[in-house]
């Protein structure tokens, strides 16, 4: 396929980055007027984009031929509830001292400009996983979402950001690293990047143990950004120590792509493996014969799926911190996701699709995850722990305030805060998966994927992690709901920006709403979990199909 | 044009194989990984990462040559440049955690802990 016909399906992204450089120069404006544009901006660049996706091409020949719309329409859409949320996090208090005559506009201090540029470079990086045909395009793509994100949270705050950033920064360039050498050892082991190139050399030559390597170091490194075990360890830590909007961000935006990229590298061998009785009569595993992956790939990514879930829901258990909770919450959550890719596309139906039943699941955990994010982004109490934490006084903070914290800093919140309250409530019945809300819907057919998938244990393992998840979310429930305000800890406020509450609100109801569209979500997501390597495809018919689908 | 075997270079290095560069580029990723973790300077981290990023270079100039297609070339340049820009943003932050706590050591990250 030339460049050209590629461009007809990354018009989203082209519309996304002229945006960008618009907002860039925005923001560096003198007027105040002019520098309030950039968030409109962005929203109406999202806005376009997800329009743009919705009204493209919508088959593309690659091996999830439907992905594109669906992907970029849920990140579009959760895009616009974190541009919602983002608003006033950096430059606070440059701009209440410019407000209040005490300081002039100085473009070199200023960090509005890059932060909404960067928020639309990462999104528009996520797009590009979803439209990677290439293992270049790929890494390019994985790279541009990751980037912007280790400033926006260094910028984010004042006080422990600068640790957090340095600390996400260089474990990304580790898990970037990892994932690299997998794509030069893909490379090496069928000497073409191009995917459909790739697939077709398995098809036809089987996996060599290279290209296998390839495949394993890839979805590792690729585990960082979905926040695997083995490469979970910043999480807690980076989400602590950035704004709770930013958190909400790195919670759904590298993860989205992450999961992206994820299934890219699985389709390339397929879900198709199984033990084949070869012509010297040696049984090994061949492509055709069975429904899973190639065994190696799968068991690493069942050691990962399983721990990932464990760690992140056992470790929650013991944290008092909101953010933390939610960090090592958003670990397992991916842990749970894992087990969408090992199970594969099993039958047409939504219900046996784990492609689907994943692409689901990234839309649903992004709206609840902003919702919690977002109760936590909306109130703040006056006190200096960000002082505390080694902040350098400027002699300019404006009665320094921080975000509220801990679990007892959410008691009696339906009482103070009835909206907020009842946000955190809602969403934490969501992510614990509590019929009917949004979160049940998506995480029932992991269940029955994982089940049409044969794989049992990994279900029960599942199983018993989400009933561990109860007792942490159940604390976020009871803490607003069933207790007292908390007599030794200051009274919360909230933050002067009416978009953060808009967004902590929009997410409240999507939670309940969009549970009435699941039938059209779920319709949605299973035609773009569609692939053409679906199991039952022999050897040849799977290659051909390949090379029909990339020359239409 | 003199070709690599037209070249006078010395007789050894018409002997190098696809292995003996596969072996350079997987001793450099695994001593990058494993300076990572056990040095605890931020400049010497970052540069067991630029390591690593090499080491896959390498690899793929390699397999590039072995193939006999220009793809791994290509794929090179973008990873210099991604590494260049990383490079710039690494040593921008390292530059700012060293003005906030006047120090170099990873242990600073000790202050979030649970």
């Amino acid at each position: 396929m030339s460049i050209i016909e590629k461009v007809q399906y990354i018009w989203p992204e082209i519309a996304m980055f002229i945006a960008t450089c618009v907002v860039m120069v925005l923001g560096l404006s003198p007027s105040l007027a002019i520098r309030r544009l950039c968030s409109p901006v962005c929203g109406a660049a999202l806005v376009i984009a997800g329009l743009l996706a919705v009204m493209g091409p919508d088959t593309a020949p690659a091996a999830l031929p439907h992905l594109m719309p669906y992907a970029k329409v849920i990140v579009a859409g959760v895009g616009l509830l974190l541009l919602l949320l983002l608003a006033g996090t950096v430059d606070r208090e440059e701009e209440s001292l410019i407000a209040t005559g005490r300081a002039r506009f100085n473009p070199l201090r200023t960090n509005r400009a890059e932060f909404y540029a960067f928020f639309l470079f990462s999104l528009t990086g996520v797009m590009l996983c979803a439209s990677a045909s290439d293992l270049i395009w790929l890494f390019l793509a994985l790279e541009l979402t990751s980037l912007p994100t280790y400033i926006m949270v260094t910028v984010s705050t004042r006080g422990r950001s600068h640790e957090a950033g340095v600390k996400y920064f260089f474990l990304g360039a580790l898990g970037a690293a990892t994932f690299l050498y997998g794509f030069a050892m893909l490379y090496g082991g069928t000497g073409t990047t191009d995917l459909s190139g790739i697939r077709q050399h398995f098809a036809e030559h089987g996996i060599n143990s290279i290209a296998m390597l390839g495949l394993l170091l890839s979805v590792l490194g690729i585990g960082f950004k979905i926040a695997a075990v083995p490469m979970h360890f910043y999480t807690p830590d980076v989400y602590e120590g950035a704004a709770a909007p930013v958190s909400a961000f790195l919670a759904f935006v590298p993860k989205t792509a992450g999961f992206l990229a994820i299934m890219l590298i699985a389709s390339l061998p397929g879900w198709g493996y199984g033990p084949v009785a070869g012509a010297d009569g040696v049984i090994r595993d061949g492509l055709g014969a069975g429904a899973s992956l190639p065994e190696a790939l799968r068991l690493t990514l069942w050691v990962m799926a399983a721990l990932t879930m464990t760690v992140g829901n056992v470790l929650a258990l013991w944290q008092n911190s909101v953010k933390r909770i939610l960090a090592y919450s958003s670990i397992a959550h991916s842990g749970y996701m894992l087990v969408g890719i090992i199970a594969g596309p099993v039958g047409e139906r939504f219900i046996d699709n784990g492609l689907a039943a994943v692409l689901f699941y990234l839309l649903a955990y992004g709206v609840m995850n902003v919702g919690t994010f977002a109760v936590l982004a909306c109130l703040e109490k006056s006190g200096g722990a960000a002082l505390q934490s080694g902040a350098r006084s400027t002699g300019l903070e404006t009665g320094a305030t921080t975000e509220i914290e801990t679990v007892d800093d959410l008691r009696g919140l339906c009482r103070t805060h009835p909206a907020m309250g009842w946000t955190m409530v809602l969403c934490s019945l969501s992510l614990l998966g509590f019929p009917p809300l949004l979160g049940f819907m998506g995480k029932f057919p992991l269940f029955t994927a994982g089940i049409a998938a044969g794989e049992i244990p990994l279900v029960i393992v599942l199983g018993i992690n989400s009933a561990i998840a109860a007792f942490y979310y159940l604390r976020l429930v009871a803490a607003p709901l069933l207790e007292d305000p908390s007599p030794a800890s200051p009274p919360a406020t909230p933050t002067p920006f009416p978009a953060r509450p808009m967004a902590a609100l929009l997410s409240a109801a999507s939670v309940l709403i969009l549970v009435g569209f699941a039938g059209v979500l779920m319709k949605q997501s299973a035609k773009a979990g569609e692939t053409v390597v679906s199991p039952g495809h022999t050897a040849g018919r799977g290659a051909s199909d390949g090379v029909a689908a990339w020359n239409p | 044009m003199t070709t690599l075997a037209q070249a006078n270079l010395p007789a050894v290095m018409h002997q190098l194989t696809l292995a003996h560069y596969l072996f350079v580029s997987a001793a450099m990723f695994v001593l990058g990984l494993i300076g990572f973790v056990t040095r605890r300077n931020l400049i010497i981290m970052f540069l067991c990462t630029e390591l690593m990023f090499q080491a896959a270079g390498i690899a793929l100039v390699a397999f590039s040559r072995f193939h006999l297609n220009h793809t791994g070339e290509a794929f090179v340049i973008f990873v210099i440049t991604v590494a260049a820009a990383e490079a710039a943003m690494g040593l921008a932050l390292v530059v700012l955690l060293f003005r906030r706590r006047e120090s170099l050591s990873a242990e600073e990250w000790a202050e979030m802990k649970g």
